[in-house]
């Protein structure tokens, strides 16, 4: 385990390459789930004030 | 050739009652070939003889580098088809693709290098592939910028659609010529990512992170395009019924 | 100004040949220029302010300078011909002139090659002129100058016409220069990578066929790439 979470020395570089990854892909998902979010809330209160032009 | 398929995807509720069926369908195979992906990577395949265990970096650095060159395409294509054929869901879709693209490139910006350090010796590294990202990168920026620097959706739409394909006929003169820049200047050690002679315990989990990746971009794309279209067609009629589902 | 008026008057009222009404917008646009002849020596002295900084922030030891000259001359180049692109179309489109470029039934890809080469004519060829005083400043051998001459003249060619399709992009947005500057400068970092190439072969004496005929190749696949792209461009902005 141990020699695992080294990577033979390169663990300086590995492990921070990966997690630069993994919260790019995190911040995308989130990102992309809180657009849908927002742009749903936001039809929806059109609708419920009437659908009034923008 | 029947092209009604093609045709309905130009309607914003079919393909938004599209895109949300097919979700899941891209976003869960994703996860299981990216942790798949990871195993295989990071566990199952032996160290490289040269670079020892740093070499895993490709993991994340090759993919990433895949996304934002295959992204920045889709997003021409999409564009060029909304400006061919005046489709406005194409033009959502391209809008849909440029910030997953430009976070991508600055992962592959930041992974390469980290990598670059241990294997150059320097963090950063004038090489053809660094520089093209770097480049792309700016493409990028400058598609959102001009998108956002024009209020009018539609002429955003054109104008960024434009911009887009102007830049993707770039993209191989700009290759070429930084390529041939860096091979004037006898660049150190280039990283090489030694494609076909890797083993293929270390080229099967490549492969499946690339996969992943790019059936994670289908399903990101997919959310996204469902906003955009959600929020360019707030006065429709179809959203009523679309939201309550 | 009356005659841009007289142009336009005459374009629509009298039935005009292609070749006609390129040399029309040609000469409008060079006419109109010197009126304003401050306002053409502005990316000018800009090269010559931005060329001069080198030798300030590196080393005024010609020798030193030498090492960096190809690029300090392209990069000043680049900077300056940015600079000159907010003029290529700005006046039109505000007056409404572009507009009547767009309706008037003549190829607005043929009219925007003529406004793109008076401009050209107008900034990168004065470009190319100073290039070798700038070149010399920098401390490039007088045997390099012919080089560099070539060099600039077939690059600036490449810039404007690139530069044209970026000022159409962004024509209705306001403060757009750093926009401007963001979408130009990635789709002509080939003609730099091949100019300062170019002009580093110049300086140290070698053949230069290649590096020229690199940048001509560029310079020919814009000429017939760009215009369509600029003129598809200024339909969509004037949308």
């Amino acid at each position: 385990m141990r020699e695992f979470l080294d990577m033979g020395g390169y663990a300086a570089f590995v492990w921070p390459a990966y997690a630069v990854t993994f919260a790019v892909i995190g911040l995308n998902i989130f990102w992309a789930r809180r657009a849908l979010a927002h742009a749903r809330r936001s039809a929806l209160r059109r609708l419920e004030s009437g659908n009034a032009p923008p | 050739m029947n092209f009604t398929w093609f045709h309905r995807l130009g309607s914003p509720p079919y393909t938004y009652a599209l895109a949300r069926r097919l979700t899941p369908w891209f976003a869960w195979p994703a996860a299981l070939l990216i942790l798949a992906g990871l195993w295989g990577g990071l566990v199952l395949a032996p160290p490289d003889y040269q670079q020892g265990d740093g070499f895993r970096i490709i993991y994340v650095h090759a993919p990433s580098a895949w996304m934002s060159l295959m992204v920045y395409t889709s997003m021409a294509v999409a564009a060029a088809v909304g400006l061919i054929w005046r489709i406005k869901v194409a033009h959502a879709a391209a809008a849909s693709c440029a910030p997953i693209g430009a976070s991508f490139t600055v992962a592959a910006l930041v992974t390469g290098s980290l990598w670059g350090q241990p294997m150059w010796g320097t963090y950063w590294q004038w090489d053809p592939r660094l520089t093209s990202e770097l480049v792309l990168l700016f493409l990028y920026l400058g598609y959102m910028g001009l998108r956002a620097g024009i209020e009018d959706t539609q002429r955003a739409d054109r104008a960024s659609a434009l911009l887009a394909v102007v830049g993707v006929v770039n993209v191989p003169i700009i290759h070429y010529s930084v390529t041939w820049w860096n091979s004037l200047h006898q660049a150190p050690s280039v990283m090489r990512l030694a494609k076909p002679t890797m083993a293929a315990s270390m080229l099967v989990p490549l492969l499946m992170m690339l996969l992943g990746f790019t059936s994670l971009f289908a399903a990101l794309l997919l959310v996204r395009l469902r906003a955009e279209i959600l929020t360019r067609e707030r006065t429709s009629s179809w959203i009523r019924e679309a939201l309550s589902a | 100004m009356a005659t841009a008026g007289a142009y336009t008057q005459a374009a629509a009222a009298v039935p005009v040949s292609a070749l006609e009404a390129v040399s029309l917008a040609l000469r409008r646009d060079l006419t109109l220029a010197f009126r304003k002849p401050a306002q053409l020596i502005q990316p000018l002295a800009f090269f010559a302010l931005v060329t001069m900084l080198f030798p300030l922030a590196i080393s005024p030891e010609l020798s030193q300078l030498r090492a960096v000259a190809p690029g300090a001359l392209w990069a000043a180049a680049l900077l300056a011909s940015l600079l000159a692109l907010e003029f290529l179309f700005r006046d039109d489109a505000l007056d409404g002139t572009l507009e009547q470029y767009a309706l008037s039934g003549q190829s607005l890809t043929a009219l925007l090659c003529a406004k793109t080469l008076a401009h050209w004519l107008l900034t990168g060829l004065p470009l190319a002129c100073m290039a070798p005083f700038a070149a010399l400043a920098l401390g490039a051998p007088s045997a390099a100058l012919s080089g560099i001459v070539a060099s600039v003249l077939l690059g600036s060619i490449t810039l404007s016409l690139i530069g044209s399709i970026g000022a159409a992009l962004t024509l209705n947005i306001k403060r757009s220069s750093a926009l401007l500057s963001l979408l130009t400068l990635p789709l002509s970092l080939p003609v730099l990578i091949f100019g300062a190439r170019a002009t580093q072969v110049a300086i140290s004496g070698g053949a230069l066929i290649a590096p020229v005929e690199l940048l001509a190749a560029l310079a020919v696949l814009a000429l017939t790439l760009a215009p369509l792209a600029a003129a598809a461009a200024v339909r969509i902005s004037l949308e």
